[in-house]
């Protein structure tokens, strides 16, 4: 499709640093992204978190700008700044309007090369205090928040860098040291191991200019060589059981699959959505509406760079067990398994997915971060067209074949209760 | 040789930003429709915004808005449930509902290709809603489910017992959305039918559209789709305030929590234009957004909490201000302390240097609030929401960069009452009550997660 084929160009400075220009003259608005190719899975034992706590150093000041000062010159200028740590990378975001392209050039070139003189212990306490919160709001004090890290850790492989949370482990928390964080600037914050995408309005031999002046004198450090990573292999079933402070029980499943863009990626995010995607989907139809045994229910694939897994999540209803819920559920899968699926469920997937495409090319900051995604995960920015064409070329047999080879292995099996007892 | 880095860079031209244009035009059956023509993408959204929110729910049938908008889109015209969602999924259209106060609110997205039918679908559930018993027993089941599950939320309890005991426990705004228990079992289909009788027409409503269609053929096909939906006479009883100032120390327990849910602040008056933007100012600077006063003392300087913020939150009839964060346990009463402490310090004045930063900071991203589709559709539901001029969107920077640090700091003393406080903190009981005691009075009101009156301690 035309909208999905997006003109850009990139190249690479001679340090290394690789550069992504897309031109949408839309909005006065301009959008700078940049990944650099280190999240949680460069970690190592007993300093988890360290790449998020990272990111959020990175927005303590520099050399030429003080604490605080990051934010405030670029709300000053009308925009707006983020970042973020998953497994696989750490992405740092703004969109301004585009008369301070140059801003938002120099405040990230700036952090690129001159972090480390303006780093301190007490900025580093402060944040260590931050981030400790984060983990305590977003998981430690939400209902079943801990699920997905009991999840990770006990189907990855123990050392698998995806079997600890990208949030860390809160003992780890306290032992960041500033030598901690010097270290990981200098192992993987590098040019050379850093992709910056610039989307929106500009001008392209302009932008060129900037980048140069910005980014060509900043210093190439060596990555280290990626650490083999080891295979997801589940001998048998995992059956966890946990108390917590909830009102209904929760069953979660998940399977090791494959990684990102591997054969049947795109097919497992079609069974997701065609078991729980709509209404009409198997297991929502199934367990929320017409049995009515769940109150929720939502099966999706995950995927990283180097491994991924299916989950499926559901809720009972009070005074439903958990055993009914998982028999349910396999009851589907095995009609996946011998009948697949219809062609009609197919298309439907397919068409919302295509739509959903179309629809996320309204917004400059998610165009741009998604340059990037693909740049990351397949080399080539432009690859809005090849991904769809991944779930349009989804096949029926495909989905049969995928479901058989992945859904009949061992799986991992997390069942949260309440503290005490159930609801009725 | 090496960049001088020192030198931070500014702006490299003017730039010129054109707002998109509106065009207001009603269909045959009165319907107001409020659109913006938006070509970039093959993409359409719409809008129906119903003035039927949730202070119209009639008293002991409270959530009656909310269930009637779980039942809407269960059946329709020829089709089911069921038949109907899978009409819009296979066409890739996203059909959305929701409710909140003042409003219920029915939207579509969908690709230009397939708006004819999408249109279709849509106003079948708009004018042609089944209300079949067996889906409503399964939706009124969904929502009692749904209450038990929000006692495991501490935000969600934190908010919605905020705001009712804030605005006094009495007034139609205090009550939460989805209702009580007791209510939700007293409700029949017959309440729900006569709800849409009631609310759900043209005359009390407006479609909000904006993509690539054309003016003349969406009014065509909104005509040609809506047009058995009729208006009537409107009998809707006027908003009466039952609102009544409650300040004190509240308290709900929630066991073996890690951190503690804080809410403080206190009933504000309703949005009024004449004094909207030094409020909203004041705000950007004391809580509005990162680099806010309370912010970055809650977060940058003490690390108590992941951000903090304040607002004024405003419904149609009525306003209140609030701050809000979560803290670690052992640090809310100094949390607590510290956010009291901003909000009698703002009332002192603030400087020309945060005036001026927050005035260039809301102008400067004003552009970023119409770049989605959604997002224009959103502010026009605004802007017909709280009836506001006209020439609103034309007027608003202007209106920002009039505003003067004389009128933030008499808005300041107006709008902020450190002396009428409500505070109310969600966490571990035995942990919080040394750390409240004291802080503005001796007396701690427990409440259940409802925000109703236990015990006082």
């Amino acid at each position: 499709m035309n909208v999905l084929n997006l003109d850009y160009e990139k190249y690479r400075l001679e340090n290394g640093l690789e550069v992504i220009l897309h031109q949408n003259n839309n909005h006065p608005l301009v959008s700078v992204n940049i990944w650099y190719k280190a999240g949680s899975c460069n970690e190592r034992k007993g300093k988890t978190g360290i790449a998020h706590l990272f990111e959020h150093m990175m927005f303590q000041g520099s050399e030429n700008v003080p604490k605080e000062m990051h934010f405030r010159y670029i709300q000053e200028a009308g925009g707006s700044l983020n970042g973020s740590t998953s497994f696989d990378r750490t992405n740092y975001y703004e969109k301004v309007p585009s008369n301070f392209l140059e801003l938002i050039l120099w405040l990230e070139s700036d952090r690129m090369c001159m972090l480390l003189p303006s780093l301190t212990q007490e900025k580093l306490n402060n944040q260590v205090d931050v981030v400790r919160n984060e983990r305590l709001e977003r998981y430690d004090n939400q209902p079943y928040g801990l699920a997905w890290e009991i999840i990770i850790n006990n189907l990855y492989p123990k050392g698998h860098p995806y079997s600890w949370p990208t949030i860390g482990y809160l003992a780890d928390m306290n032992s960041y040291s500033l030598e901690d964080v010097t270290d990981f600037f200098n192992k993987y914050y590098s040019p050379s191991n850093a992709c910056l995408t610039i989307a929106g309005n500009f001008d392209r031999e302009k932008a060129k200019e900037l980048v140069n002046k910005y980014f060509s004198d900043i210093e190439s450090q060596k990555t280290p060589d990626k650490t083999v990573i080891p295979p997801v292999i589940l001998e048998n079933n995992k059956v966890i059981m946990r108390k917590e402070n909830v009102q209904l029980e929760r069953l979660y499943m998940a399977w090791p699959t494959e990684k990102a863009f591997d054969t049947y990626d795109s097919s497992l995010d079609i069974i997701g959505d065609i078991l729980s995607g709509s209404k009409n989907a198997r297991l929502y139809k199934s367990l929320v509406y017409d049995k009515e045994i769940a109150q929720d229910v939502s099966a999706y694939q995950y995927s990283g760079k180097y491994a991924g897994h299916f989950m499926i999540i559901a809720t009972a209803k009070p005074g439903v067990e958990l055993s009914l819920l998982k028999e349910e559920i396999f009851k589907e899968l095995e009609k996946i398994s011998t009948n697949g699926v219809t062609q009609k469920e197919i298309f439907r997937s397919k068409n919302g997915i295509k739509s959903s495409f179309i629809f996320s090319m309204q917004n400059i900051e998610s165009l741009a971060d998604q340059l990037n995604f693909y740049n990351f995960y397949l080399g080539e920015p432009n690859s809005f067209n090849f991904d769809l064409s991944r779930y349009e070329n989804t096949t029926e047999e495909m989905i049969k074949e995928c479901v058989n080879k992945y859904f009949n292995k061992s799986h991992v099996e997390l069942q949260i209760s309440p503290i005490n007892g159930k609801a009725e | 040789m090496k960049l001088d880095r020192s030198k931070k860079p500014s702006a490299s031209i003017e730039l010129s930003f054109m707002l998109p244009e509106v065009e207001n035009f009603k269909l045959d059956n009165g319907l107001d429709v409020i659109f913006v023509k938006r070509s970039h993408l093959p993409i359409l959204r719409l809008n129906l915004v119903v003035n039927c929110g949730t202070r119209t729910d009639p008293i002991h049938k409270k959530g009656l808005a909310n269930l009637f908008t779980l039942m809407i889109d269960e059946g329709a015209d020829e089709y089911n449930g069921l038949e109907l969602m899978d009409e819009f999924d296979i066409l890739g259209t996203n059909f959305d509902l929701s409710c909140n106060n003042d409003g219920v609110y029915v939207g579509l997205r969908t690709l230009s290709e397939n708006a004819d039918r999408s249109i279709e679908l849509f106003s079948k559930v708009v004018t042609k809603p089944h209300f079949d018993d067996i889906s409503f027993a399964r939706e009124k089941r969904k929502v009692l489910t749904r209450m038990i599950q929000l006692k495991d939320d501490p935000e969600e309890i934190a908010s919605s017992a905020f705001e009712y005991i804030v605005l006094g426990k009495e007034d139609p705004y205090s009550y939460p959305i989805i209702g009580y228990e007791d209510d939700i079992n007293n409700i029949s289909i017959e309440d729900i039918k006569s709800f849409y009788k009631s609310y759900f027409v043209p005359n009390n409503s407006a479609l909000i559209a904006v993509g690539d269609i054309s003016k003349e053929e969406l009014a065509e096909k909104l005509n040609r789709y809506l047009g058995n939906w009729k208006p009537k006479a409107l009998d809707i009883e006027s908003y009466k305030s039952s609102i009544k100032e409650s300040p004190g120390i509240f308290l709900i327990h929630k066991e073996d929590s890690v951190q503690s849910e804080i809410r403080i602040g206190h009933i504000s008056e309703k949005r009024d234009e004449h004094d909207y933007f030094q409020r909203t100012l004041l705000n950007n600077i004391l809580g509005g957004q990162f680099s806010s006063r309370i912010n970055l003392n809650l977060r940058e300087d003490k690390g108590y909490t992941y951000g903090a913020f304040s607002r004024f939150n405003y419904f149609k009839e009525c306003a209140f201000f609030y701050a809000s964060t979560s803290v670690g346990i052992e640090n809310t009463g100094n949390a607590v302390k510290e956010i009291i402490k901003e909000l009698n310090l703002v009332r002192e004045g603030v400087t020309e240097k945060e005036l001026e930063f927050a005035q260039l900071s809301t102008i400067g991203k004003y552009p970023a609030n119409f770049e989605t589709n959604q997002q224009i559709a959103h502010n026009l539901t605004t802007k017909y929401l709280y009836d506001l001029p006209n020439d609103y969107f034309q007027t608003y920077l202007e209106r920002i960069r009039d505003v003067s640090i004389e009128q933030v700091n008499k808005t300041a003393k107006d709008h902020i009452h450190t002396d009428k406080l409500v505070i109310l903190v969600v966490g571990d009981r035995e942990k919080l009550i040394t750390q409240l005691k004291g802080i503005t009075t001796d007396k701690i009101t427990e409440l259940d997660y409802l925000g109703n009156e236990i015990t006082v301690v």
